[in-house]
């Protein structure tokens, strides 16, 4: 006989009508919810995230089948995974039923759930229900275990039982069927549903009768939950289904950090960054359908580790209350918090770790904005004086702007005037670290004698460069930023230089990206690639000295960038070994310096560079490698707060390099 | 209403400065400019008290010198004067304090302002009579070092600092000239849709010669910088140190040993 089943059995044909009509009622209440939802997204403002569609939507099935970001977590995301693709199979599996038994048998003749390939196709379903029944009861256990640590409201809870009991009733439908039909005449056939025929064996004995009153029972049973659950995604956190794949499909696709430079000038533009809900764009309010509320952007978040009064996942969910409940005008600092906007350092952590897409720095940096612009605030009157610095003297300290090139007397470093960066193989742009603070200004000067070593000349601006900018832009400070940059760019134009070299990633993030905005094009690099690439074309000798180092990833640097490993290889070829912190790479815990923090007080909570150094106390290196100024000032005090400072150090890699030139 | 401000626009104070050429100033080079920190509180004050006023008075903020005090008045428009005048004088350090003060007083006694605020001093000068001289030159009356200041029925109330901590409540009839003291307010960040339409206000340049027709009464005899006073580092036992110490601040400050009884 061959091997198949019939696919109305005891329900019978009748069903049919009812069961479409079913269907077609919880999707017609699906299309509404998600109307609803469109309606709420459209209170945002426009903006263009859907072309190049092509790639967007190649880049959004990777990311939804592939489930990369969701498996970084490794428990929940294993679970989440399978849980997904077992459930993908079983929708396929509905549609090939639905498409044999209501297309091609009665209208063409055609059956293929037949033999070999049913037996495959029915043992694949049971497989895949019972992976999916796994991965809900290892969820829904993790819920249970971990309340008090994971937010868990009862929604959470009822969608993980919906899918349980979708599941158990499909299993306990397929059970009495086989007792009642397979296990009596095709007995060899059962066996290719392996759960289906063991949960049939206890009913073996039962009434024909009797099973298939059940039988009908629990076919009904399963389909209207089925279709209650269809009907239930846009109301629950089940439209995630919908919304993060749309939401990845919108995604940003520019380089990481890049953020609109807005046209200050104008006409008639008189709001700046994001007062009210319809301030922000649709993907912002697409955002917070998108959010399940996983929590691990609040987990990775550095102002909320140390107490403050940030949480991604509720900036997030706060914008999608505000824009339900008082549409395109609700007002979102009122709602969200000024302490909590002023709070985030932009290490984008939250963002690179948010398996649907959704994007909390920008948020946060619209927010910023409009705080900045339109209200003249910042975080404290420290950084007002900081911004007032950089406007006038060109560095947030407030020293003398003439003063910016004198480090680079000491060492004869010539000073590039305009239209002579031809004679210099790299510009150097140090910054108002290296410029002025004295322990930043070793990672100058260490910079320096590097290239001397292998035959680089490097020039500086001297006194025409000024503070890049980028954190007050990270402030929300527009205005100073742009005026900063474009004093920076005219200066960088009439020298026209070859390369620019900047020992700062802020630097790098504004010389490099932010400025091409602006019209500056020129090859801008950071000096952990630069001299990386140095030692590997056998430019700069080294001298190798063991050292035992933990390396620490500056955001602005590895998220950003996504340059982790040319710093690890630079110090490897000076002949250290890097011991990794518990955190590392893409994971890298912030310093709390981003964001424009570093001009700012950190008045809230506990300090975040004291986690940071703690992580890297625990890995027992004596010194902390890092790449960026603003992290070395955060590490080195740090480690003078923690009373570590007879045992830990914090160095530039440059600083190590430099101590091991040789050849 | 009519509120006249003036602002004086000085080199920010962690600049390195030399002597120029004529020895009597600083030279300008690589200097950054600033708003005077006083005057700022002035603009500020006239500003509340614009606000107050349901946007009534007009205020108008004026400054000596060349092409670059346009920035700062710039900056005064956009924290919400409504014109400024920019008294053109390429070299605004060669007029001495009455000079400046008949510079005002020539343009305000034209214009007829009900209020004249400035600050107390300039950061850079730092001779503190302007204000005075100008309502002096007015015939008017002048309130100095205000930390406070009201406004109702055409007086203002203004608490002035004095020596010592001590304060005083001075309360004057319109019109008058209030010097402010740095504490009075926190001047207000610039939003910049104000920084854009500042852009659009009336800037009126006018040539110092035209306002300017008093002889200088004081003369810069010589800039230079004070003679560096280093720290002192006194080593040996401390019994001695002791008896050092108090016989170098009897000397140094006059201190006297009180005897234990």
């Amino acid at each position: 006989m061959d091997a198949t089943r019939e696919i109305y059995w005891n329900v019978g044909r009748g069903v049919i009508a009812p069961m479409y009509a079913v269907a077609l009622a919880a999707a017609a209440v699906f299309a509404w919810g998600l109307r609803q939802r469109l309606r709420v997204w459209r209170l945002g403002a426009p903006e263009a995230r859907l072309q190049p569609w092509g790639a967007r939507l190649a880049g959004a099935a990777r990311a939804v089948l592939g489930q990369g970001t969701v498996l970084r977590a490794l428990l929940p995301g294993s679970a989440h995974a399978l849980l997904l693709w077992s459930f993908l199979l079983l929708f396929a599996g509905t549609l090939l039923v639905m498409a044999q038994a209501d297309l091609t048998a009665p209208l063409l003749g055609v059956t293929f759930l037949r033999g070999g390939f049913y037996r495959a196709y029915s043992l694949a379903l049971d497989v895949a229900g019972l992976v999916a029944v796994g991965a809900v009861a290892v969820l829904l256990a993790r819920r249970l275990a971990l309340r008090g640590r994971l937010e868990t409201r009862a929604a959470d809870l009822a969608v993980l039982a919906a899918l349980l009991a979708i599941l158990l009733t499909g299993f306990a439908t397929e059970a009495v069927r086989i007792a009642a039909t397979e296990l009596r005449d095709a007995p060899d056939l059962a066996r290719a549903s392996p759960v289906g025929r063991l949960l049939a064996l206890p009913l073996a004995g039962w009434d024909g009768g009797a099973l298939r009153a059940l039988h009908r029972a629990l076919w009904w049973g399963h389909l209207l939950l089925a279709a209650a659950a269809l009907a239930a995604i846009p109301f629950t956190k089940l439209r995630h289904v919908v919304v993060t794949p749309a939401g990845l499909f919108a995604g940003d696709r520019r380089p990481r950090g890049a953020l609109a430079t807005l046209d200050l000038e104008a006409e008639g533009v008189e709001r700046f960054g994001a007062a009210t809900v319809g301030d922000l764009s649709w993907k912002d309010l697409l955002d917070a359908d998108a959010c399940t509320g996983c929590q691990r952007c609040q987990d990775r978040c550095p102002a909320h580790a140390s107490g403050k009064p940030l949480s991604p996942m509720r900036l997030v969910r706060q914008v999608g209350e505000a824009a339900r409940a008082g549409g395109a005008g609700a007002a979102l600092v009122a709602e969200i918090g000024a302490d909590a906007i002023w709070s985030c350092t932009t290490c984008y952590a939250c963002q690179d770790g948010c398996p649907a897409g959704v994007e909390h720095v920008g948020k946060v940096l619209a927010l910023r904005r409009n705080l900045a612009l339109m209200e003249g605030a910042f975080p404290g009157e420290e950084v007002r004086t900081a911004a007032d610095h950089v406007e006038v003297n060109g560095n947030p300290f407030g020293f003398d702007h003439a003063a910016r090139g004198d480090w680079a007397k000491e060492l004869g470093v010539p000073v590039v005037a305009p239209g002579e960066a031809a004679g210099v193989e790299v510009l150097y742009f140090a910054g108002c670290q290296a410029s002025f603070d004295r322990r930043a200004r070793e990672v100058a000067k260490s910079f320096v004698r590097i290239c001397r070593a292998a035959g680089v000349s490097v020039g500086v601006l001297g006194k025409e460069e000024r503070c890049c900018g980028e954190p007050l832009r990270k402030l929300g400070n527009e205005y100073l930023y742009q005026q900063a940059a474009r004093a920076n760019i005219e200066a960088i134009r009439a020298r026209a230089p070859r390369r620019i070299v900047t020992t700062c990633p802020h630097c790098l993030q504004s010389l490099g990206f932010d400025y091409r905005d602006l019209g500056l094009e020129v090859e801008v690099e950071h000096h952990s690639t630069f001299v990386e690439r140095l030692v590997a074309e056998g430019r700069l000798k080294l001298a190798p000295g063991a050292l035992e180092v933990t390396y620490h990833d500056p955001c602005q640097l590895g998220r950003y960038r996504g340059v982790y490993d040319a710093p690890r290889r630079l110090l490897g070829a000076a002949g250290a070994t890097v011991v990794e912190m518990a955190r590392s790479r893409r994971d890298a815990a912030c310093c709390g310096a981003g964001g424009g923090r570093m001009l700012a007080e950190e008045r809230l909570g506990t300090r975040i560079n004291a986690a940071r150094v703690e992580m890297a106390r625990e890995t027992g290196a004596p010194v902390i490698a890092a790449a960026c100024p603003f992290c070395l000032s955060m590490l080195e005090d740090g480690i003078k707060a923690a009373g570590e400072g007879e045992r830990m150090v914090a160095r530039d890699v440059a600083e190590i390099v430099a101590e091991r030139l040789g050849g | 209403m009519k509120i006249l401000v003036c602002v004086k626009q000085v080199p920010d104070m962690s600049s390195r400065f030399a002597p120029d050429g004529a020895g009597t100033w600083f030279a300008e080079a690589d200097l950054a400019h600033r708003i005077n920190e006083y005057d700022e509180c002035a603009i500020e004050q006239a500003i509340q008290l614009k606000e107050q006023l349901g946007g009534a008075p007009e205020v108008t903020a004026l400054s000596i010198g060349p092409a670059r005090v346009g920035e700062a008045l710039r900056k005064a428009l956009a924290m919400g004067c409504d014109r400024a005048v920019q008294v053109d004088e390429p070299q605004p350090s060669r007029l001495d304090p009455w000079q400046v003060a008949s510079i005002v007083a020539a343009h305000a006694c034209a214009v007829g302002y009900d209020l004249v605020l400035t600050g107390m001093q300039s950061q850079d000068r730092g001779s503190g009579q302007v204000g005075v001289l100008v309502a002096e030159q007015l015939g008017i009356q002048a309130v100095t070092t205000a930390v406070s200041f009201e406004h109702a029925d055409g007086a203002v109330t203004v608490r002035r600092e004095l020596e010592g901590g001590a304060r005083a409540r001075v309360r004057v009839r319109l019109p008058a000239v209030v010097t402010c003291q740095l504490g009075l307010n926190v001047p207000r960040y610039p939003t910049l849709p104000n920084i854009m339409k500042a852009k659009k206000k009336p800037l009126d340049v006018v040539p110092a010669a035209s306002l300017l027709s008093a002889e200088p009464l004081a003369r810069t005899a010589r800039f230079f910088a004070p003679s560096r006073r280093t720290g002192q580092v006194m080593e040996g036992p401390v019994d001695q140190l002791v008896d050092r110490l108090v016989a170098l601040l009897g000397e140094k400050a006059g201190a006297k040993r009180q005897e234990r009884t």
